[in-house]
């Protein structure tokens, strides 16, 4: 089915929390079936993180899980039971693809290191993503998405001169450049398995795949530069800064050519002044220029000034908090945001992965699983187990 | 790290147009890694992404470091797409090809080559489309601006200080994020055509790509009317946040999200090492989740940690609470990175030599058992493969 690239590929997911999440969520739009070993017995952090919607609470309300568990489906397995591993081990068997985000050792443990799997499914791509790599001194070393944003050098050079590195404000490597690069990684893995019969195993350290998206940095570092942090400001668009507007809310501008320039201080009734008229006479007066900005656009609301610029084509965006982005008409128009109604949260946005077909159908996101939801039904299909030997192993905590 | 196999790359065979400008560049470069063969088309000018910072003065030229990072491996040739000439070269390339990836804006399209003439040339071409707002929302203006679209993706709402405003973080992250998910697009057209042989096309919004990155605020806005603001460098609660040290900063996670043991190892730690007010955390009260979110004691803990922190390197204090499984990260320089000894451990830079020289490049961001990745190559001069059209190009001849 044209939008399905992936239907018919099976997907033992031992990924949880953040970046491994990511990466499942987009195969199971593409198509795939995700299976997703969960278990009460030690739950994804995730599923009691908040938000929560008032008057919700346990381990099936947290829309944080919600937000990056879409079409897949759960399979409680207890992994702590003999007969928990032993079941991972019968269902490796039967997939194309294993996943997990854990510590180097933990699959190892559970007797599903990639050697095991291997024997046991010769053509098998195995996907990690610990945080250092499975080798080198540092391996065993934990951390956060923060952290590795840290560690790999984007919060540094994200600060304004003088004040202390913020990074992003978030666990950015765990949204974008972790989980997508992993993605890449597999779906090409897919077209060589397709071609050639042959699994491999792929590793993304998370440091390593973070490193890359300051690449040009490293890069510029061996030019002999030291990169360094400048806030918002850029050597090629003066002004590029963010302004407050009358209303408190946010804007940012970009005026790269000299035209964009006079264009904004028409629109905003500022006066002309000559040796502002080029790039490096407004990169001389760039304090004052921000500062004329301020007092100008801090008498206007939002609506009135991007209304204003946009008419004067001076590039412009909003900055958009969370609100303004989950009302954002034209993201629902597009079909970013889909209303899922989940029977503990009741209805929720969910986001599909930020691509879609031109000319063809878009991709059912369908609602996060409740834990061990499909424990049945997949064990059945995959293992054939009878409805009797699944009762007794709910009993026995094993199905759990 | 060669190829000990005989396998073939993991794109070995795919031809890709690569039609981008900084919002799609990286896209491209890591199909390029992955075995694809990647021919740039640039006007006579150049491509903006040779004007992209971090622009480096290397012997009086300004070199971007931007450009020999998103174009490593590929190869560029020039075509004049304002004379019908390019476009008759441009559609001979297509006609051999196998995908074609475009940014900020539809640029075949634009060329005069709508999907239907597209089609007729390559029946089952793959294409990914990258563009600020995705096809159905241009912009008064181009090019794309990452500030633009950091703010316009939500994530820029969520950076910077409270007092200051919003700051993006480095890099031109919008371009990298619109990259990496135009080259998954990429892949997902391309494993479609292998399975039924349809050429699609994918409309990448780089806007949405930056929205995958709003971590729980979009469903908290959903869930509890409540908008997230930026946190800026004031930790959210004792134990978690960017802290000072002597040399630097150091960036680290105890207690939130299921690491309340890293919350007691890291009292621990400051008791065994002596700091001063350290005693004053046993305290039971600062075991509670909510207690630490209070006003003074993230006050207060900040106090105990900065002094006990101040005398103590980065690396250490990070060697050290790694040891006690603290999340402990070093907030590292470029020159930090370069000498960090896992990285090296892992052979992880490589040295390509430029035109302008010798220069360190990370390798990729993932390794690969079955397929090995090319190493960074060095990035194609303005038109250096321009001989090839109507000669090997059209052949089919992989490089």
């Amino acid at each position: 089915m044209i939008g399905a690239p992936l239907a018919g590929v099976r997907v033992l997911d031992f990924c949880w929390i953040g970046a491994g999440a990511l990466v499942t969520k987009t195969l199971a739009e593409l198509g795939a079936s995700v299976y997703r070993i969960e278990s009460r017995s030690h739950p994804d952090n995730l599923r009691l993180a908040p938000p929560f919607r008032p008057g919700t609470e346990g381990i099936e309300a947290s829309g944080y899980f919600a937000s990056r568990n879409s079409s897949k489906q759960s399979v409680a397995l207890n992994m702590k039971t003999d007969k928990g591993r032993e079941l991972a081990v019968e269902l490796v068997g039967k997939v194309d693809i294993v996943t997990s985000n854990f510590r180097p050792g933990i699959m190892e443990r559970w007797g599903l290191g990639y050697k095991e799997v291997r024997e046991r499914n010769p053509s098998v791509i195995y996907l990690t993503m610990p945080m250092q790599g499975e080798s080198g001194p540092h391996a065993s070393f934990v951390g956060f998405g923060s952290t590795i944003a840290a560690l790999a050098g984007l919060v540094d050079l994200s600060a304004v001169p003088g004040r202390s590195p913020v990074g992003t404000g978030t666990h950015y490597p765990d949204h974008v450049p972790n989980p997508g690069h992993a993605l890449v990684a597999l779906l090409a893995a897919i077209r060589h398995r397709r071609r050639t019969g042959e699994g491999q195993r792929i590793e993304v350290a998370q440091f390593e795949s973070t490193v890359n998206v300051i690449g040009p940095a490293i890069v510029a570092a061996g030019l002999g530069a030291t990169p360094i942090a400048t806030g918002n400001r850029s050597r090629t668009s003066i002004p590029h800064a963010a302004f407050r507007c009358r209303d408190e809310q946010w804007i940012v501008l970009s005026c790269e050519t000299d035209s964009q320039w006079s264009a904004l201080i028409s629109a905003l009734g500022l006066p002309y002044i000559e040796r502002r008229s080029s790039i490096a006479g407004r990169r001389a007066d760039e304090d004052s220029i921000e500062s004329d900005l301020r007092s100008a656009i801090g008498r206007l609301d939002r609506s009135k000034l991007i209304e204003l610029l946009d008419r004067a084509k001076v590039p412009n965006a909003p900055v958009n908090s969370s609100r303004d982005i989950v009302e954002d008409a034209g993201l629902w128009k597009r079909g970013f945001w889909r209303d899922v109604e989940h029977p503990v949260i009741g209805h929720i946005p969910i986001s599909r992965s930020p691509f879609r077909l031109v000319d063809g159908p878009q991709p059912e996101v369908i609602r996060p699983p409740l834990l061990g939801e499909n424990t049945f039904e997949v064990l059945h299909d995959q293992l054939g187990m009878s409805q009797e030997d699944y009762v007794q192993l709910v009993e026995e905590r094993v199905l759990y | 790290m060669t190829n000990p196999h005989t396998s073939p790359a993991a794109l070995e065979g795919v031809r890709v147009v690569d039609l981008t400008d900084e919002l799609g560049a990286y896209a491209s470069r890591l199909l390029a890694d992955l075995g694809a063969e990647v021919i740039r088309v640039e006007p006579p000018a150049g491509s903006a992404t040779r004007r992209v910072e971090p622009i480096v003065d290397v012997d009086g030229e300004p070199v971007s470091a931007f450009e020999l990072f998103v174009n490593a491996g590929k190869r560029s040739v020039v075509i004049d797409t304002s004379r019908p000439n390019g476009v008759a070269q441009l559609e001979d390339l297509i006609s051999t090809s196998d995908l074609v990836i475009e940014s900020p804006v539809p640029v075949l399209e634009e060329a005069g080559l709508d999907a239907e003439r597209v089609r007729a040339l390559k029946s089952d071409l793959c294409r990914v489309i990258i563009t600020p707002y995705g096809l159905d929302q241009q912009p008064g203006w181009s090019p794309t601006d990452d500030l633009l679209v950091m703010a316009s993706g939500g994530l820029l709402h969520l950076g910077g200080y409270p007092d200051i405003g919003p700051v993006a973080a480095y890099g031109g992250q919008s371009r990298f994020a619109a990259s990496i998910f135009g080259a998954v697009a990429a892949m997902a057209a391309l494993l479609q055509r292998d399975l039924d042989g349809t050429g699609s096309t994918y409309d990448v919004s780089a806007q949405e790509c930056v929205a995958q990155a709003l971590e729980d605020s979009a469903a908290t806005y959903a869930l509890t009317g409540r908008v997230r603001e930026r946190q800026g460098d004031r930790p959210r609660e004792a134990g978690s946040g960017v802290y000072p040290c002597r040399d630097g900063y150091v960036s680290m996670i105890a207690g939130r999200l299921g690491t309340a043991r890293a919350w007691s190892a890291l009292v621990a730690w400051l008791n065994e090492a002596g700091a001063d007010g350290a005693a004053e955390l046993l305290d039971p009260r600062w075991s509670t989740f909510a207690f630490r979110q209070t006003e003074n004691a993230i006050e207060e803990f900040g106090r105990i940690f900065t002094a006990f922190a101040a005398t103590r390197n980065k690396l250490d204090l990070y060697t050290e609470a790694q040891s006690r499984m603290i999340a402990l990260s070093p907030v590292s320089t470029v020159a930090d990175i370069l000498a960090n000894p896992q990285l090296l451990a892992r052979d992880f830079f490589v040295d390509v030599p430029e035109q302008v020289g010798v220069v360190r490049f990370p390798r990729g961001p993932y390794r690969m058992s079955g397929t090995p990745l090319h190493d960074p190559r060095r990035a194609p001069a303005l038109g250096a493969d321009t001989e090839l059209l109507g000669h090997d190009l059209v052949s089919g001849g992989a490089a």
